[in-house]
């Protein structure tokens, strides 16, 4: 059994009410759901808050998940981090810098895009590896920080509008790679 | 910001469905424009699917970036108690963890009060069995202390620190080996001491076995068991 299927296994019975599969659920994806917290947070005690509100989320809305067509993880990490950057803006942390060095042309491959040429590379980080550097930065911060076109505007000292417009090109560029 | 004015006045492409669908999965939207897509999405198969294939995307991204990072052990048991804190596990096995820690610092704590440190009703009581109800983590910083004079049949307690959270009350329960949890009776949140008569049928279970509070709503558990969150426990011993 794959991972996906354990754990959409295990969503369907914690649906069911079993807490068996409950605590077998939290084991198998609490660590990597609290590296998705911790990623957005960089706090500790915020990251668990958040974790344990997502796992109550699980347990109350476990019977849901079926009918919004995500794959089990997807919708694991989407709700933990929708719910951390929901935390992070609540805590109203200002945007982290950006260093100059990301947003500078280059043509060869980022430390990120190096990295995940050594892992197991998947379609998003190829087509990642295809925008401008200072872009993909961007839109990965974006997601994965949750910062905001106002945060990266603030970041970068780019005009609001100018990121917004660099920032939905860069959008549609991911998706015309991801649907070739 | 209100990029979906049909014409994208704030920047061109904004009212293109892959962007909306990606602004949407990655949260770029105001409130008001994330719920009017919310709403679209209902009627609109398409774009539902751009949202869900970005979430696919951006969820493999997320796999990707993040480490796998063990949280604090207690963690698990934390999220069940919220889950699960009314009717499972029992009431029993859930201050077992309590019982026995609090039996050496119970003793420090009845020789302030039996030496005078903090004064019982003179004469009340005469116990035999005493014992220091800790907090549990829900606990709320709850500490009782209790008194048993077997021969009288009455239990004293004495909150030395603690209050009821608003419109519940504090109910006593004993809970002696595998037996269910039975109630002593609600305590009176404005007296700190009361003195309660024990059913007779528990006297001779007495040494051993547990006193909790639970909070419950005003006039004690509907159920006859606990339905709150224990917040205080400890073992009875001889004095």
């Amino acid at each position: 059994m794959t991972l996906q299927e354990e754990v959409e296994n295990l969503i369907v019975r914690v649906a069911m009410g079993d807490r068996v599969a409950f605590a077998r659920l939290y084991d198998r994806t609490s660590a990597k759901l609290f590296g998705v917290c911790l990623r957005v947070l960089d706090d500790r005690a915020e990251a668990e808050e958040v974790l344990q509100e997502v796992f109550v989320t699980v347990w109350n809305k476990a019977d849901s998940y079926r009918i919004n067509g995500y794959s089990p993880m997807t919708w694991l990490i989407t709700v933990t981090r929708n719910r951390a950057v929901d935390r992070r803006r609540a805590l109203r942390r200002p945007p982290e810098p950006i260093e100059t060095a990301d947003l500078l042309p280059d043509s060869t491959p980022g430390p990120e895009a190096t990295a995940m040429a050594q892992s197991e590379s998947r379609r998003i980080n190829e087509c990642f590896d295809e925008l401008p550097r200072a872009r993909a930065h961007l839109v990965r911060r974006a997601y994965l920080k949750g910062d905001s076109y106002a945060d990266l505007a603030e970041a970068t000292g780019i005009n609001l509008n100018t990121l917004r417009t660099w920032l939905r090109r860069s959008l549609i560029a991911l998706r015309e790679c991801l649907s070739r | 910001m209100s990029a979906h004015n049909s014409k994208g006045p704030q920047g061109p492409d904004g009212d293109d469905p892959r962007v909306t669908a990606a602004e949407f999965a990655m949260g770029l939207l105001s409130d008001a424009e994330a719920r009017a897509v919310e709403a679209r999405m209902a009627e609109d198969r398409a774009l539902f699917d751009e949202v869900v294939a970005w979430q696919e995307h951006l969820a493999d991204l997320m796999l990707d970036e993040v480490e796998e990072v063990t949280p604090s052990p207690q963690l698990r048991k934390r999220i069940e108690a919220r889950l699960f804190r009314s009717d499972a596990p029992p009431v029993w096995k859930q201050v077992l963890p309590y019982g026995l820690g609090g039996a050496a610092a119970a003793l420090v704590l009845w020789l302030a009060v039996s030496s005078g440190l903090v004064t019982p009703d003179e004469g009340a009581i005469e116990a035999d069995l005493v014992a220091e109800l800790t907090p549990t983590p829900e606990g709320g910083g709850l500490v009782i202390n209790a008194a048993v004079d077997t021969e009288l049949g009455a239990v004293q307690v004495v909150r030395l620190a603690g209050d009821a959270p608003e419109n519940r009350v504090f109910e006593l329960w004993l809970i002696a080996g595998e037996a269910a949890p039975v109630s002593l009776g609600v305590l009176d949140d404005a007296a700190d001491r009361a003195v309660i008569p024990l059913p007779q049928d528990v006297m001779a279970e007495l040494p051993g076995a547990v006193l909790a509070v639970s909070d419950e709503p005003p006039g004690g558990s509907p159920t006859g068991a606990p339905t709150g969150s224990v917040l205080a426990a400890g073992p009875l011993t001889p004095s």
